[in-house]
Parts: structure tokens; sequence; C-alpha cells
């Protein structure tokens, strides 16, 4: 019988993953071969090893496209290894490390291909991947934010979507996410992050600035309209299963996620990562958001009340269309067919892109 | 993934789930339509309806998409609903009506997809025997004369279940004509299962050749399941094939169904319109490769699975042993029929391999 966080993690996240880019069959080889959560981690590297030794073989014979989707898969594979890991510092790091080092190795072979990009940030830099879709001379272009546990090494499928629809996307991790977590500690004041990508994507010749899109999964819901309230060069925002005032459900979290986010947000103790969490609200200032937000929530979701969804589209000062889901989960991977590219289509809309 | 707790399914419900999952996931199906559609349905009598209700879910998703104009998502939608009713009626010949209607409907929605897909397809008609196989016709974007693969269904597989596997080629670089040959999808009511394969393979190349806007001088040819077998076994006989890709195909088929799914024997028995099943042994021992693979001159790629409950990976051996080509075996340890579970250990090999083969240029 394996222990409770991993039986919490097969329950949670197969929808997840498999429609985010691992094999189904790897989903259920893996989990059914740990038991204990200290394995999962180690568990999840071997089979993302296979996938980097079929990419790294593809590579070597010349087959670039087969390489890159390899190496994406692999990437992935690492990714959640050991996006709620936060049990074992250095194994998380080590797994980390192949995760951004394997999708670095499919950006060029991509199609179309990515781009790794620094963006300057508090005398650092947060890092990104910024795809450009195929024919298109200066694109509208989508910023997109991570979660507490998500990264840019896992938007792969995310991406293609807008891509196909002719917008740019650049995904980063920001403060306390992926790269951006050994730097910086997450903050509730997400609109600085987000000021300093737009202030990147400003310096960039080769996209429509005056066209920029926001868009935000799981507390990236949170991040993406908090930032929007704030900066006026954001002209549409996607919000998906993120929430409005994130402190009064803290307590409620699954154990994995509090302590990822008491990890993530360099508290000390459960008391101190509380204190974090309630600076994660957008009571005061959802009001400020005019741009036209699109959010996805699932009723049936047990991580973040679909209620939350609800507060914020009252609370916005601009159009709203919302999407809540009957039976949709967190973030709706259940059901990815009832928002994954409806809200493309309004984000290409609002940007001003000829529908495709 | 247990979906069957606290309940009791009929066999066939439970045979269906414990084959099935990874390939109807790995060819499009939402993970939770299966999950959710298969732990819904008891009886195998429930099993068209339940699927034909989720397919109608898509096809609603792609009516909208299209009256908003947004035409790339209806057209995903829409190869999802044709996803869906494939499934509802893929072994379902103990209804006939039933199977003939989500047939319809499966070929309806591919087809209202076509048009709306990147890059688009095609509907043709191909002469056969005085009527017509249909078949889908993709190319890929921006090539004048592209290579073409032709696709050969199985016993359960139809032209409308193929937009993964259509896409590799086509990415690079490479045409594909997906068609149901005698005895699969459309042409299963005007044809019985002909073993003699390399007759509609003939018509189908011929077809080819009308086509300007294909080079019919780089022809190759797929087979997935039954199809693995109906490929070579063309190959053998049409030397305008250049290369011949086989998915776990059987290499000499017995006059025994014996320890075979029950399903699967009654949709051979059905599809090669045999009154019984002493009638359908006749049918199945004419599918057989053995003296002839010898006459397979064009390279050859064999994928088959150690964990293959349907066609032993034995049969993938006797075939590399006896064609006269270039051969490539892979057999994928742990892999299950069609290796749909380990799909990344060949889809994508099979289509470089394939693209190399007929001259395109390496991506």
């Amino acid at each position: 019988m394996p222990d409770a966080r991993v039986q919490s993690a097969i329950a949670h996240w197969a929808p997840r993953f498999v429609s985010n880019g691992v094999p189904l069959t790897d989903f259920e080889e893996v989990t059914a071969g740990v038991e204990r959560w200290e394995d999962w981690c180690r568990a999840w590297c071997a089979r993302a090893a296979v996938h980097e030794e079929l990419g790294r073989r593809s590579l070597a014979d010349g087959y670039r496209l087969s390489a890159g989707e390899h190496l994406t898969r692999a990437a992935v594979c690492y990714h959640f290894s050991k996006f709620v890991f936060v049990i074992d510092y250095e194994q998380m790091k080590a797994a980390h490390r192949k995760a951004v080092e394997c999708r670095n190795l499919a950006l060029p072979l991509l199609d179309p291909p990515g781009e790794r990009v620094a963006i300057p940030y508090e005398g650092k830099q947060l890092y990104g991947n910024l795809r450009k879709p195929r024919g298109v001379a200066k694109p509208p272009v989508l910023v997109m934010c991570m979660g507490l546990d998500s990264t840019k090494e896992e938007m792969d499928v995310n991406e293609g979507v807008f891509l196909a629809r002719g917008i740019a996307t650049l995904t980063f991790d920001g403060p306390g996410q992926g790269e951006g977590e050994y730097d910086f500690a997450i903050r509730g004041d997400y609109e600085v992050a987000i000021n300093a990508v737009l202030d990147y994507v400003g310096s960039r010749g080769d996209l429509d600035a005056t066209r920029t899109g926001l868009w935000g999964v799981s507390l990236g819901g949170y991040y993406a309209p908090r930032a929007a309230a704030f900066e006026k060069r954001v002209k549409a925002c996607i919000v998906l299963s993120g929430p409005f005032e994130w402190v009064e459900y803290f307590d409620k979290l699954p154990e994995l996620t509090r302590n990822t986010f008491q990890v993530r947000s360099r508290s000390r103790t459960p008391g101190e990562a509380r204190s974090r969490a309630a600076t994660l609200t957008l009571k005061s200032v959802a009001k400020n958001i005019t741009c036209p937000l699109f959010i996805v929530a699932g009723k049936q979701d047990g991580i973040v009340p679909w209620e939350e969804g609800e507060r914020l589209a009252a609370a916005a000062s601009g159009p709203v269309v919302r999407c809540f889901l009957e039976d949709g989960n967190h973030v709706a991977n259940n059901r990815v067919y009832r928002y994954r590219s409806q809200s493309a289509d309004w984000m290409a809309r609002q940007l001003s892109v000829t529908p495709v | 993934m247990d979906t069957t707790a606290g309940k009791s399914k009929d066999k066939r419900v439970e045979a269906a789930i414990s084959h099935w999952a990874p390939r109807f996931v790995a060819n499009g199906v939402p993970l939770t339509d299966f999950q959710e559609v298969t732990a819904g349905c008891d009886r195998w009598e429930d099993w068209c309806a339940a699927w034909s209700a989720r397919a109608a879910i898509h096809e609603a998703l792609g009516e909208q998409a299209l009256k908003d104009g947004f035409k790339l998502s209806a057209g995903e939608h829409y190869t999802r609903a044709a996803l869906c009713y494939h499934f509802g009626k893929f072994l379902f010949v103990n209804d006939l009506e039933q199977m003939k209607q989500a047939h319809r409907k499966a070929v309806e929605c591919r087809n209202k997809a076509l048009p709306l897909l990147d890059p688009p397809g095609e509907r043709v008609a191909i002469p056969y025997e005085g009527k017509h196989l249909y078949g889908i016709l993709r190319k890929p974007r921006g090539a004048a004369k592209p290579p073409v693969v032709v696709m050969c269904m199985g016993l359960d597989s139809t032209k409308e279940e193929m937009d993964d596997y259509e896409k590799r080629f086509l990415k690079r670089g490479l045409a594909t004509l997906a068609f149901d040959g005698p005895g699969q999808g459309e042409a299963e009511y005007d044809f019985a299962i002909c073993p003699e394969y390399e007759k509609p393979a003939k018509a189908v190349i011929d077809f080819v050749e009308t086509r300007t806007d294909l080079d019919s001088g780089r022809v190759g040819i797929w087979g997935v399941s039954f199809g693995g077998y109906y490929a070579p076994r063309a190959a053998a006989f049409d030397k305008r094939i250049k290369a011949c890709v086989a998915l776990s195909g059987p290499y000499q088929r017995s006059a025994s169904f014996e320890g075979r799914p029950v399903m699967n024997v009654e949709a051979f028995r059905v599809r090669s319109k045999s009154a019984s099943l002493e009638e359908a042994g006749k049918v199945a021992l004419r599918v057989s490769l053995k003296g002839i693979a010898k006459n397979i001159t064009c390279p050859i790629y064999i994928v088959a699975g150690t964990k293959d409950r349907l066609t032993p990976a034995d049969a993938a051996k006797e075939l590399a042993a006896e064609v006269s080509g270039p051969c490539v075996l892979s057999i994928v340890e742990g892999g299950n029929h069609v290796v749909n579970n380990l799909w990344y250990c060949y889809r994508d090999q099979t289509a470089d391999w394939m693209a190399a083969q007929l001259g395109a240029p390496k991506r």
C-alpha cells in the first residue's frame, strides 16, 4: 500500500501529467512502482532518462524534430519528479537541472523553435523560453505565469495552442518558481516581476509589445490578474483556477502543497508560511483590472475553490468571460477541451490576430 | 487506474479496458473521457451508446467553434468527436444498426474536420471493383509534389483514427493517404476482408498515379495491426512501393480463433462476411506471408511488442527472416499490441525512417 502522499499524488495528478505530455503508460507504471514518497523523484528521473536517451540518439542521427519531442518529454518527466519534492533539496535540484538541460536542448529543435532568454530582475535574472509563430513578422506575445509547482519546462502543450494561432509565447520562471526559486522567494506583489518581463518584451524588436497578453495557471492564476491590476501594458488576461484570497483556505490545502509553499516562500515555520500566504490577495486590487479577463474554474476543484474565480469576476472592472466548468477539477485538466482552445481563440481576438 | 472498483463488469468491457486505454489515449481520446466512459459502462451492450454520447459533446464543441469562426479549434473538436464515435463502434458488430449509425457520425465528423485541419485534408474516392474505396489525403504545407505514405488500417481501425499518425508524417514532409480497404471502415459494407490485399493496394497506388500533386515515384506503405500484414503483403507484389512500415501484423494466421478476445473474433467473422467460425477460419488461413515475403525487396521497418497478446512478436521475426530487402526489426521490450503503451519507441522513429527512404530532407 503506497503511502498517503503517493496516493494523493496519483489521485490528483493523472489528468495534469497526461494532458501536459507525459505518456499514459509512463504515469501508470512509474506511480505503480512507487511505494514511498521518498522514492518519487528517483522513479520519475529514471523514466525521464529513457526519453533523454531517445532524444540524444535522434539528435546524433540527425533527426531534429524527433529529438526535440523526446527531449521535451524527458524535461516534463524530470520536472514532475521534483515539482513538489521539497523534502530532499539536493535531489530536487539535480532533477531540476536535468529538466532545464533537456528543455534547453529541445528548444532549437522545436517547430517553431524556442529561445532561452534572460530577463534582468533585481540585479539578477529571471529565465524564460520565448517562441514565435512561424511566418509572422512582429507577433503579439503572451506572457505565461507559472504556479506554485509548475515551471516553464511543463508548458510545451500550452505554448503550442497559442503558437498555432499566431501568438508568440514567453514562459518564464518568476520569483519562487523553477529557476527563479533559488534566488527569489514567492512574492505576493507579482506585478514587480511582470514589470521586469514587460520591460524586457519592450526591448525586443521582434515582438509587438503593444499587443501583450497575460496567462496564469493555478497560483499563476493569481499572479496574472494581480499584475494586470497594476500593469496597463497588459491587454488581456487568462486566469486558470487561481486563488483570490489564498490565505482563507491555506490550512485546508494538501500537505504537499502547503510544504511546497513554505519552502518556496522561504518561511521557517508553518505559521510564517501562513503570514506569507496572506500577502497573496486580490481583494483590494481586483477593481483596478480593466483589461478583458477569461476566467476558468472547475467546480470540482479540490485545491482552489471555484468560487475564487467568481470573486475575481465580480470584482474586476473590465469585461469578463466566466468559464466555470461543472465537472472540472483543478485547472480543469480533466476537461482541457473545454477551455484550452477556447481561451486561446479568445486571446487571439483580444490581441487582434486574424482568426485561424 | 482502477476504474472497476466496487462494480461487477461484463468480461468484454473489462477486456476492453485492459487492452485499450493506451491505444485510445495515444490516438487522441482525452484520458478523462476514457476513464469516465468506461467506468460508466457495465455491459458491453452499452459501450457504443456511451461513447457516442461522449462524442456528441465534442461534436457540439466543434459546431460552436465553427459558428464563432474558429476553424482550427473546430477541426480539433470534430476530430476528437470522430475518434470517440469511431471507438464507440470499432468492434461493435453485435448490433450492426447501432454500429452503422455511430460509423456514419464518425465519418461525418472527420469529414467536417478535414478542411479545417492544418494541413487540411481532402476526401478522395478510389475506384475499386466497380465501386469506390474512400480515403483521406493530406499534403504537407509548402511541398510542391510530396512523396506519399499509403496507410493501411487493421481489423477494427479506420481512417478516422489516424490523425496522430498522419501528423508525424506530414511534419516530416510526407503526404498521407489513409484509406478504408475491403472489410474496413466505409468499405466493410460493400467488401469483405480481403487477405490478398495487393488488389486494393494496387487500386490505391493507381489512384496516386492519377494525382499530379503527388510524387508517385516515391510511394511508401504503412500498416497497423492487421494492416501490419496488409502492407507487407502489398509490398511483396507491387514494386511501385518504395518502403514499408509494418506494426504488429500477423505472418501466418491459423484457422483457429482459440485464445483470442471474443469481440475480435466476431469482428473478423462479420467483416469477412462469414456465416460461421469455420468459414471465417478459411479466410484466416489465406492470411499469409509465408513464401510471399521473400518477394519483398523494398526496405521494411517492422515493429512488435514483447507483451503483445494478440499477435506474438514471433510473427515479426518470421517476416524479418524472410524478406529480401533491407530490414529494421524493432521488437520493443514491454510493448503491447501495436506498442501503443510505448508509442514513443516507434512512432517518430518510423516516420523519420520513412522520410529518409522516400528522400525527404531530414527534419
